[in-house]
């Protein structure tokens, strides 16, 4: 399998380790990714909100790039995997399209519309299948309680997205149970994570934040996994604060998706980048048991 | 059991806060057909088995928006929900009262603080008297002007929305998403007069808090999509008053900020965001997050084919003013 690797760009900067832990896990997997440094920010919402066409003309720019090395996009982040998909539906709309167009046409690009985006979640669930993972596993995560966290933009909406039920999905936590760890289901694992108002309101930001790991730790979780590094800011790099909003500590680590596969893979700690969490994963790695000699 | 029906269990949330005993779950057995509307059970049990069962309905047609409910764990319709598909699903049928709005009585939530909300937007139109509406005949729309409405003329005001929003769980200043769809309405709405103050005055502690996580998309029965609505009005509340709000500084700035490198430079971001002196109150998060992830000082290269993104931008968006920070 050979895919256009988009990280986004929190995977380039503060969140190096997801970008670690994705081409460790694909290696081990043979999955060949094509990095292309000319790709921009997927804009992230909030270009969104300042100005949708244009929004959609830097992520119909990148798509070009993959289309023209005849490669489909695999993204590791639910907001790149959210804008990336909305922009090939919008392109569908003839008024957008043609302004879109109007614009790349002067600088040689060109979309014909023929690139899928699929986030690594997807990927490892559908085309690498559940088996394949199941045989790589080295060392099973028994007896550890993993609650999965989507991220809005993998989910919603879900007419556009065409992907998992936005209430009942059931992709990360099938994957969890194929890694050994036994999946935790909680009300806040389809909730948003507060990071779209981080910069705007900090205090509401992080109750929401608080609330999701709250609920999380109260339906047994030993720790989160997100396939979002902006899911994982606010659940991780500020779970300080975001248990300050809630009046008590938190202390439940946060794994990037291909973090929880890797050490199921056998990976070590390093290779994932687990030292750069601001929560310590020490503890949730203790609870991981040697399956039963038989 | 009758041929083509099913056994289905609900499990009502009772309480009634007048008195001291808490709430409870009360569950029911009916055999119903699995194209029965989840209304329709709840009016058989509270004809057939118990009828100190409370809720509200009225057109049991999905017009009025009277019955909106949580349904094993959605925000929705009871009279457009059928119980087939939730008994396939979830094996029962757990009914709730919405969210975000305190409980009158069982399935009766006390619809006020979604009201006033609603009132904080003006939902009628502001008209100016120097230009009265022409006598004698209606204001005629060209087919471009009805686009604009889009979806929110459909709108019923059920507050499924309002119950399924983390945004109103968590802050009282955000006015929820059926107010901001409405507000949107009258904004494109070619015969009111107020636009520019309308945008101007839900920023503030109102707008920008939307966390545009499609929840109330989800939830809305009539597909109003009000989280799309919201989206349009940060883009025109931008055009109408630049970038003068933490939100609307975040959007531009993180605009900008791709215009120049194509990849987000996250300490010009705080900078743009904040302002300078602003930054202050992050210093202590940043060190903190720094030591860590030490990646956070590095200002991204200017990624290959920067002046592709440079033409696009020039192509398609203008220059925000920018108000200075707060």
């Amino acid at each position: 399998m050979k895919l256009a690797y988009y990280p986004g760009c929190v995977a380039q900067e503060s969140g190096r380790e997801l970008d670690m832990a994705t081409r460790w896990v694909a290696k081990a997997l043979g999955i060949e990714l094509v990095d292309f440094a000319n790709f921009s920010c997927c804009g992230s919402g909030f270009v969104d909100e300042a100005n949708e066409v244009l929004n959609v003309a830097l992520n119909a720019r990148n798509l070009a790039i993959a289309e023209k090395a005849g490669l489909d996009i695999l993204t590791i982040c639910s907001t790149c995997q959210g804008m990336l998909s909305l922009a090939n539906l919008r392109l569908g709309d003839a008024k957008v399209k043609a302004r879109v167009d109007a614009a790349l046409k002067p600088l040689g690009i060109q979309y014909h519309g023929t690139v899928k985006v699929k986030h690594l979640l997807r990927v490892l669930t559908e085309d690498v299948g559940l088996e394949t993972i199941k045989a790589r596993v080295r060392r099973p995560l028994g007896g550890l309680k993993v609650g999965a966290f989507y991220g809005c933009h993998l989910l919603r909406p879900a007419d556009e997205l065409q992907w998992e039920s936005p209430e009942e999905p059931h992709a990360f936590e099938d994957l969890l149970s194929a890694l050994g760890a036994t999946p935790v289901y909680y009300r806040g694992r389809v909730m948003c994570c507060g990071f779209p108002i981080q910069f705007v309101k900090e205090p509401t930001a992080m109750k929401i934040a608080g609330r999701q790991i709250d609920d999380a730790k109260a339906h047994g979780a030993d720790a989160m996994a997100t396939p979002c590094p902006l899911c994982h800011i606010s659940l991780d790099s500020y779970q300080n604060k975001a248990a300050r909003a809630v009046g008590h500590p938190l202390d439940l680590p946060v794994f990037h998706l291909p973090q929880v596969v890797g050490l199921a893979f056998g990976a070590s700690p390093e290779e994932l980048g687990l030292d750069r969490h601001l929560v310590s994963t020490d503890g949730a790695i203790a609870k991981i048991r040697p399956p039963a000699v038989a | 059991m009758t041929e083509g029906t099913i056994s289905a269990t609900f499990d009502v949330y009772r309480h009634d806060p007048s008195r001291a005993e808490p709430a409870r779950y009360q569950r029911y057995t009916l055999e119903l057909t699995p194209h029965t509307p989840v209304l329709t059970g709840l009016l058989r049990i509270r004809a057939e088995l118990d009828p100190t069962l409370t809720l509200k309905y009225s057109c049991r047609s999905a017009i009025c928006g009277s019955c909106a409910m949580q349904v094993n764990s959605k925000s929705r319709l009871a009279c457009q929900t059928q119980i087939g598909p939730e008994i396939a699903r979830h094996g029962r049928i757990v009914v709730e009262p919405m969210r975000n709005m305190p409980v009158v009585r069982d399935l009766v939530v006390d619809q006020k603080p979604f009201w006033r909300n609603y009132d904080r937007i003006q939902p009628h139109l502001i008209l100016d008297p120097r230009r009265p509406m022409p006598k004698g005949r209606e204001n005629p729309m060209s087919p471009e002007q009805v686009d604009r409405f889009k979806e929110t003329p459909r709108c019923i005001a059920c507050a499924a929305c309002y119950s399924a929003c983390p945004a109103v769980e968590a802050d009282p200043a955000f006015p929820g998403p059926m107010a901001l769809a409405k507000l949107y309405r009258f904004v494109v709405d070619p015969r009111d007069t107020a636009a520019q103050d309308r945008l101007v005055r839900i920023q503030p502690d109102g707008l920008w808090l939307c966390l545009r996580c499609h929840l109330c998309t989800e939830a809305c029965p009539k597909d109003v999509r009000p989280s799309e609505r919201i989206r349009d009005l940060k883009e025109l509340a931008i055009g109408a008053q630049g970038a003068t709000e933490f939100g609307s500084r975040h959007a531009v700035g993180f605009k900008e900020s791709i215009r120049d490198r194509g990849l987000l430079d996250e300490m010009l971001l705080v900078r743009k965001t904040y302002g300078v002196s602003g930054m202050m109150g992050q210093l202590g998060q940043g060190i903190k997050i720094y030591r860590k992830k030490p990646e956070l000082l590095k200002k991204p290269h200017p990624i290959p084919g920067v002046e592709e993104v440079e033409g696009i931008y020039a192509a398609l968006d203008r220059p925000e003013a920018e108000g200075g920070a707060k």
